[in-house]
C-alpha cells in the first residue's frame, strides 16, 4: 500500500514560492491501477516523483508498505526503489550509448538483484523488441524506446510502476500498446500509478484522480 | 561498471580525446624532462655533468700580466698539442683551434698577425666557429683595412710573402680590428716559427665528473695533465653565460611545469563538468532505478582514472621518444645514458590517474549532488 499523508511541496525561487502540491492525501492499494490526471503544471509529476522517493516533500509523509520513505537514509531509499519501484517517463530516459539489452539490464548494475541477460531477453520478447536488442536508442522508434523503458522498469519485478506521461510522445497505436503492457503488469498483481493529461489509460484504471493546482479534486 | 565507462567514452569520443590529450600533455612534459635529466644522475660510477666550457690553453711560462696587456703569450708550445687534446677521451669538446699570434710592424704600423689552424670539430653536425682561411689568403681587420685602404681582392705583402685579401672584417671594437688572420702554416712560415703555436682555443668542452667536483677544476687538471707545458684559462664570461642560460632554463621549467599542470587540471575539470551536464538525464534515471552516490561517483572517477591510465602510457611513450630524440642534443656527455626509465613509467601510471581523478573531483561531486528530480521533471 502507498499512503500519501498530507503532502505539500513548495518550490521556492528568488522571487516567489510555488505550491506544487497542497495537502494531498491519497491511499493507493496494492494491485491498484490509478490514473492521476491534470493539466500541465497541476503537480502530477511532482506527486509521482514524491511517491517514488525522488523528491522530498516540504510537508507530509509518503509511506510505502511499512516504510516512511523520507525518514530513510538516501541509500536505503535508493535500495527501496531498486527493489520495489519501476519508473517509466515520457522522454524514455534511455542511456544513449547502451543498446536495448544493456539499457534493460541497467537496473542489474545497481547491484541489488540477481538479474541475468536471460531475464532481459524474456522481457524483450514479451515487449516485441526481438531483433532490436543490439540497437542503440538513436536507432529505435519512439514506441520501441518506450517499450525498452518499460522492459527496464519491469526487470527488477517491482511491486509498483510509476509512469509519467508514458504515452505523451507516442502515436495512438504505440500508446495503446504501452498502456496494454502496464495493464498486463497490473493484472499480474502490480500497482500502477500513471500520471497523464490524456484519457487513453482511463479504460484500465481502477480509479481516476484529478489534480488541479496541487489539490486533489 | 567498467563496460559502462568504456562505452560512454566511445560514445563521447571528442570529450574523451580532449581529456586524454590533457593527460598526455602533462605526462609527456614530465617524462621528457625527467628522462633526459635523469641521464646525468643515473650513472653512479661515472657521474657526468653536462657543462660546456670555453678554454684558452697557453704556454705555462707565460707572464700573465703581459698576457692580459697584449692578449697573447710571448712563449710558444708545439703545434701537435692540439692532436693530444683532440684524441683524449676524458674531455669532450666541439671545436679546437691552434693559434699563433705575433705582434709585427707592417707598413710602419704595429699589427697582430694571427695564424689559425683549421678547426678540429668532433661532431659532423657542428659548424666551424672560427675562420677557415685557405692558403694564400688573409682576412684583414677593420682598422688596418680602413687606414690602408685595403679592399677585398687586393694582394698585400706580409714579411716577404704575397697574400690575397679574401675578406675585410667588420668593426669589432676589439684588438681584432688591428689583426690580420692567415692560415696557421703560412703564418708560421713567414714568422719563421714552424710547428709553433702560442694558444689553443677549445670551445664547448665537457668533462667527466665525480660527485662534488667542480667542472672548471677538473677540466683544468685534466688539460694540464695532458699538456704539461700548458696553462688553462677559462673564458669566464662565456662560461657564466652558459651557466646562467642553464639556470634560466631550469627556472623556466620550474615555472612552466606548474602552469601546465594547472592548465591541464582546469581543462580536465571543465571537460568533466560538461560531461556531467551532458549526462544529467542519465544520472537522473540511474538514481531513479536505485544507483547510489557511490556508483555514480565510480562512473565519473572511474572514467577519470581510466583516462589517466591510458594517458600515462601514451604520455610515457611520447615523452620518452622526445627525450631520446632531443636529449642527446642537450646532454652531450650523457647522450648514451638517455633511455626509457621504467621507474618513471611506474610513477606516471600511479600519478596520472590520481591527477586525473583529483581534477575530476569537483565535477563528480556535482554529479552526486545533482537533484535527479530536476532532470526527470524536465523530461
Amino acid at each position: 500500500m502507498i499512503y500519501i499523508d498530507d503532502v505539500s511541496k513548495i518550490y521556492k525561487t528568488k522571487f516567489n514560492e510555488v505550491k506544487a502540491l497542497d495537502n494531498v492525501n491519497l491511499k493507493i492499494n496494492d494491485g491498484e491501477f490509478i490514473v492521476i490526471r491534470g493539466a500541465s503544471g497541476s503537480g502530477k509529476t511532482t506527486l509521482l516523483l514524491t511517491i517514488g522517493g525522488m523528491l522530498r516533500p516540504t510537508k507530509g509523509k509518503i509511506i510505502i508498505g511499512d516504510n516512511d520513505i523520507y525518514t530513510m537514509r538516501i541509500r536505503e531509499r535508493a535500495n527501496l526503489r531498486a527493489k520495489n519501484i519501476g519508473f517509466v517517463f515520457q522522454m524514455f530516459h534511455l542511456v544513449p550509448y547502451l543498446n536495448v539489452i544493456e539499457n534493460v539490464l541497467l537496473p542489474s548494475k545497481a547491484g541489488l538483484n540477481e538479474l541475468t541477460k536471460e531475464d532481459a531477453m524474456e522481457l524483450i520478447r514479451r515487449l516485441h523488441l526481438l531483433g532490436r536488442e543490439h540497437h542503440k536508442p538513436s536507432e529505435l522508434s519512439a514506441g520501441e524506446k518506450q517499450r525498452t523503458a518499460i522492459a527496464r522498469a519491469l526487470l527488477n519485478q517491482p511491486k509498483i510502476i510509476l509512469a509519467d506521461e508514458p504515452t505523451g510522445n507516442l502515436d495512438p497505436d504505440n500508446a495503446g500498446d504501452v498502456i496494454g503492457y502496464l495493464s498486463e503488469f497490473h493484472k499480474n498483481g502490480g500497482t500502477v500509478v500513471v500520471v497523464t493529461h490524456g484519457v487513453i489509460a482511463d479504460q484500465y484504471a481502477d480509479r481516476i484522480i484529478n489534480l488541479k493546482n496541487g489539490h486533489i479534486g | 561498471m567498467l563496460i559502462l565507462i568504456i562505452k560512454e567514452m566511445i560514445h563521447r569520443k571528442l570529450s574523451f580525446l580532449l581529456s586524454l590529450l590533457a593527460i598526455i600533455t602533462a605526462v609527456t612534459l614530465f617524462i621528457s624532462f625527467f628522462t633526459a635529466g635523469q641521464a646525468s644522475k643515473r650513472e653512479t660510477v661515472k657521474l657526468m655533468l653536462t657543462m660546456g666550457f670555453n678554454l684558452r690553453i697557453i704556454p705555462k711560462q707565460t707572464d700573465m700580466d703581459k698576457f692580459w696587456l697584449t692578449g697573447f703569450s710571448d712563449y710558444t708550445m708545439p703545434e701537435n698539442y692540439i692532436d693530444v687534446l683532440a684524441n683524449t677521451r676524458n674531455i669532450s669538446y666541439n671545436h679546437i683551434t691552434a693559434i699563433l699570434h705575433k705582434k709585427i710592424s707592417w707598413s710602419n704600423k704595429d699589427i697582430i698577425l694571427t695564424g689559425l689552424s683549421p678547426e678540429v670539430i668532433r661532431s659532423d653536425r657542428q659548424n666551424p666557429m672560427a675562420f677557415l682561411i685557405s692558403p694564400g689568403s688573409v682576412y684583414v681587420g677593420f682598422e688596418i683595412a680602413k687606414n690602408m685602404e685595403i679592399k677585398k681582392g687586393d694582394v698585400i705583402n706580409i714579411l716577404g710573402k704575397s697574400f690575397m685579401v679574401e675578406r675585410c672584417l667588420a668593426e669589432s671594437g676589439s684588438d681584432d680590428d688591428i689583426r690580420i688572420y692567415g692560415n696557421l702554416n703560412e703564418i708560421q712560415r713567414v714568422l719563421n716559427m714552424k710547428g709553433k703555436i702560442n694558444e689553443i682555443k677549445a670551445l664547448e668542452c665537457l668533462c667527466l665528473l665525480k660527485p662534488g667536483e667542480k667542472p672548471v677544476d677538473v677540466l683544468r687538471a685534466q688539460v694540464e695533465k695532458l699538456i704539461p707545458e700548458g696553462k688553462v684559462i677559462l673564458i669566464q664570461s662565456l662560461a657564466e653565460t652558459r651557466q646562467k642560460q642553464r639556470a634560466m632554463a631550469d627556472k623556466y621549467f620550474s615555472l612552466i611545469l606548474p602552469i601546465v599542470l594547472v592548465v591541464c587540471a582546469v581543462w580536465i575539470c571543465l571537460l568533466a563538468i560538461i560531461n556531467v551536464r551532458d549526462r544529467k538525464q542519465e544520472i537522473g534515471i540511474m538514481r531513479a532505478i536505485g544507483y547510489g552516490s557511490g556508483k555514480i561517483a565510480v562512473l565519473f572517477l572511474g572514467k577519470a582514472i581510466l583516462i589517466g591510465f591510458i594517458g600515462s602510457a601514451i604520455g610515457f611513450a611520447v615523452g620518452t621518444g622526445i627525450a631520446m630524440k632531443f636529449g642527446p642534443e642537450i646532454f652531450k656527455i650523457t647522450a648514451n645514458t638517455i633511455k626509457p626509465s621504467y621507474i618513471l613509467l611506474l610513477w606516471s601510471i600511479l600519478s596520472a590517474p590520481l591527477f586525473s581523478a583529483i581534477s575530476s573531483f569537483i565535477p563528480t561531486m556535482l554529479a552526486i549532488t545533482q537533484d535527479p528530480a530536476d532532470t526527470l521533471k524536465e523530461g
